[in-house]
């Protein structure tokens, strides 16, 4: 049987083994067990050196590498990593996944790109690990995690706000009834089988339910203890003086998710081939809902269409397109150092779609050219001045799910908008799209050369 | 009837009808960590962060200025002078029958049919509430114009806008369920294929409801990008099968291609049942039970029985009733 904390390293097991072995001394020590370990590892390619994680702090960032290479490179070969899949290296993971999370906690905002990372591939490994388990374990060790984390009889979906705020869990995924989620066979049954005709409830029960369900749950769960450790971390960074190889290990992190973060080609977080740099705008990539908005917004969406969507989408199209890929905190300087392209550019064309509005937004509510220049980061000023920058927030575009219930009205989608789930992800795509047609046609193709990576 | 109130009229209500003791309990109760705000001019509120430590100040505030509209916040705080320190909110569904988007009668502004088709929406969306989610301390107010749906159970009143973003997708039907699941152990197999209207459970069935609502109240002028000219005429030559539940029929005259751009089309309308902002929106403030919506001249009253609520026989206050031509 599995340790429990192979699978959740903040079980109380998890923490058991913290206090027993994470001495932070030792991070970087040749650890000949798990070397051994490694090596033994069924199918692990060991041609390489490379291949071996000597230390914990290695093995840290071999989870980071494995993670992104497993997303993003078509060359990625999982024998490679095949160590992440022996359970036997539990206890050596629990401390790689501690001192991750206090690295990134340390150094790096929670939501940061470091953190998301850490978060999401926890949660991947837990998926992986538990497909390599023989069906009976599987099941054993999934219904032992799920008595663990939960304590009452029946999950109540009131009980995972968490991981429905963060968006881990859809609702619309569980099975409901009277507050509880349905995850036993026997219960599924009593609640439901007097319902079910034409079929066999057992089997209806596989198919809505079964163990999928469970293990999503189990999964999502682990991330968000993750991500809650890491802003656990991050509360207490401040108070306390971080020890030198921590921030070293961070940084190490930081510099090998930007080291994996592109494989040309892929089709992964780089593979639409966006712009990393500042580019001309290209109106004709803007998705529906900008277009509609730059033509004019009626009393009622207009205030929230120009402020916080048009607003955020333009300068991030022209200023800073890769922002989700690349993440990080920016500020608008340091792309356009002495604001002459906000000014000229950017903000003319936000005051534009405001007159377009009917009635004109800002003769009906001046405040919100305030506002405009307050979501750009430049807090609430009449013109953006490097010296208030950082005063506010300089807000990304809102997700199209956010645009569904906040701007219903513009959200008009078209066959990309499928794809996507937020509007800038739409201009990259389309922008890349009409570059691959551009490629054929001549004409199209003026736009090529400043839109190299 | 529906014609905006005089000021005389508004003194009338407030001074011989409106009484602070009919303030529904769920109200009174907390009454001083509630922010309250109003309209005076019939512009929208812009007096707003009053607080009434007591009914008796209300109930003195309500007679000597007679708003055009009142409001209170479906938040509570420490603070709500400055809507500081934030303890929690009300989980609000805002069903207002103007903007409800399938609407048999397809009048522009409201009438007698559109309120009571809000009103059945209403009492489904309650049903999904208690039986799915297994919500209490529901309450339902007639707002003038249509429903708002007020739940105060303390497990729900904590969660933040993207959960409750989630509880409406699900109460309303606003994304099509999954139609293909994979059965344990057979990985690699095909998926098998069953239809929201074949799980009777769970949020397929939640879903089965609104859209069979959706197809039988369709008038034919509702614009979905998923549905042609010629797909709305055909669901409406073919709805009497959903009436019939006879879906896998529906389905086959409709074709499964049409079928789903239908489920899809229709997916989005109900996204539009409730007013999705208010629901999301934590510090939000909702007209006052009890007050006058002075555009129509209705009262705003907690309704006990949803099956039965006539706001035409309930709602109306004295003034309209004396009104010339009434």
């Amino acid at each position: 049987m599995v340790l429990i904390s192979y699978l959740n390293p903040f079980s109380s097991e998890g923490e058991d083994i913290v206090r027993e072995k994470g001495s932070i001394e030792g991070i970087f020590e040749v650890n000949p067990e798990l070397l051994q370990l490694v090596r033994d590892s069924k199918s692990q390619n060991i041609s390489d050196d490379s291949y071996i994680p000597k230390n914990y702090a290695d093995l840290a960032l071999k989870r980071v590498e494995w993670y992104l290479r497993r997303k993003n490179d078509k060359k990625y070969n999982h024998n490679d990593y095949a160590f992440l899949i022996n359970p036997k290296i539990a206890k050596f993971d629990v401390i790689s996944i501690y001192t991750m999370a206090q690295a990134i906690g340390i150094k790096f905002n929670p939501k940061s790109r470091e953190g998301r990372l850490l978060v999401e591939s926890q949660g991947k490994l837990v998926e992986d690990r538990l497909e390599k388990l023989a069906p009976i374990e599987r099941k054993e060790v999934v219904n032992n995690l799920l008595n663990q984390m939960i304590t009452q009889d029946n999950i109540k979906w009131t009980s995972m706000s968490q991981l429905l705020g963060s968006k881990k869990i859809n609702l619309t995924d569980m099975i409901l009834d009277q507050g509880d989620v349905v995850l036993e066979k026997e219960d599924f049954l009593i609640r439901f089988e007097d319902k079910i005709e034409g079929r066999v409830p057992e089997k209806m029960y596989d198919l809505l339910i079964g163990e999928k369900i469970k293990e999503m749950i189990i999964s999502r769960m682990i991330m968000q203890k993750t991500e809650n450790y890491l802003q656990k971390v991050h509360e207490m960074a401040p108070k306390i003086e971080a020890h030198p190889t921590l921030l070293e290990i961070g940084e190490q992190i930081s510099e090998k998710i930007k080291e994996l973060s592109y494989f040309p080609g892929s089709g992964g977080s780089g593979g639409f081939g966006g712009d990393i740099k500042a580019t001309q705008l290209q109106p004709d990539a803007f998705p529906p809902c900008i277009q509609k908005t730059i033509e004019g917004v009626g009393s009622g969406n207009r205030n929230d269409a120009i402020v916080l969507l048009l607003t955020s989408f333009l300068s991030y199209a022209r200023l800073y397109p890769s922002v989700f890929r690349n993440e990080g905190t920016s500020k608008i300087s340091d792309i356009d150092p002495d604001l002459q392209i906000t000014i000229n550019e950017i903000i003319p064309l936000i005051f534009e779609a405001a007159d377009n509005c009917n009635p004109p937004l800002f003769d009906d509510d001046p405040q919100e050219k305030l506002n405009v220049i307050a979501k750009l980061g430049f807090g609430v000023n009449k013109d953006p001045e490097l010296k208030h920058e950082g005063e506010s927030k300089w807000y990304t575009p809102m997700s199209c799910d956010k645009i569904k219930i906040h701007l219903s009205s513009l959200c008009k989608p078209d066959a990309t908008c499928k794809k996507i789930g937020n509007p800038l992800s739409y201009y990259n795509r389309k922008r890349w799209e009409l570059r691959n047609s551009g490629d054929k046609t001549p004409s199209k193709s003026s736009e090529s050369d400043s839109d190299k990576d | 009837m529906f014609e905006p109130s005089t000021l005389e009229e508004r003194r009338r209500y407030y001074r011989d009808e409106w009484n602070v003791n009919d303030l529904p309990d769920f109200i009174r109760k907390d009454l001083s960590k509630r922010e309250f705000g109003f309209d005076h001019l019939g512009r929208g509120p812009n007096d707003r962060y009053r607080v009434f430590k007591t009914p008796d100040m209300l109930k003195r505030f309500m007679r000597y200025r007679s708003p055009f509209a009142a409001y209170c916040s479906v938040a509570f705080y420490n603070k709500p002078r400055k809507r500081g320190e934030w303890l929690k909110s009300e989980l609000v569904f805002d069903v207002d029958a103007k903007d409800v988007p399938v609407r048999s009668c397809g009048c522009d502004s409201v009438c007698e049919i559109c309120l009571d088709e809000a009103r059945q929406i209403v009492a489904g969306l309650i049903d999904t509430l208690k039986q799915d989610l297994g919500l209490k301390n529901i309450h339902v107010i007639y707002s003038g114009r249509g429903y708002h749906i007020r739940i105060l159970d303390e497990t729900a009143m904590g969660l933040d806008s993207e959960g409750r973003s989630q509880v409406l997708k699900y109460v309303v039907g606003a994304e099509p369920p999954k139609n293909k699941y994979f059965m344990e152990d057979e990985s690699g197999q095909k998926p098998y294929e069953l239809e929201h209207f074949s799980i009777p459970l769970g949020y397929p069935a939640v879903f089965t409801k609104r859209i069979k609502y959706a197809i039988l109240h369709l008038n034919g002028t509702e614009k979905m990008e998923e549905v042609n000219p010629k797909l709305m005429k055909d669901v409406l030559k073919y709805r009497e099968m959903v009436q019939k539940d006879e879906w896998g029929l529906f389905k086959n005259k409709i074709g499964p291609i049409r079928y789903r751009n239908l489920v899809e089309g229709i997916s989005k309308l109900n996204m539009g049942l409730v007013d999705a902002k208010v629901s999301i929106d934590l510090k939000r403030i909702l007209r006052m039970p009890t007050s006058l919506h002075s555009k129509v001249s209705m009262r705003c009253m907690e309704v006990k029985n949803i099956e039965t609520f006539d706001p035409l026989k309930k709602a109306v206050p004295k003034f309209v009733s004396e009104r010339k031509g009434y």
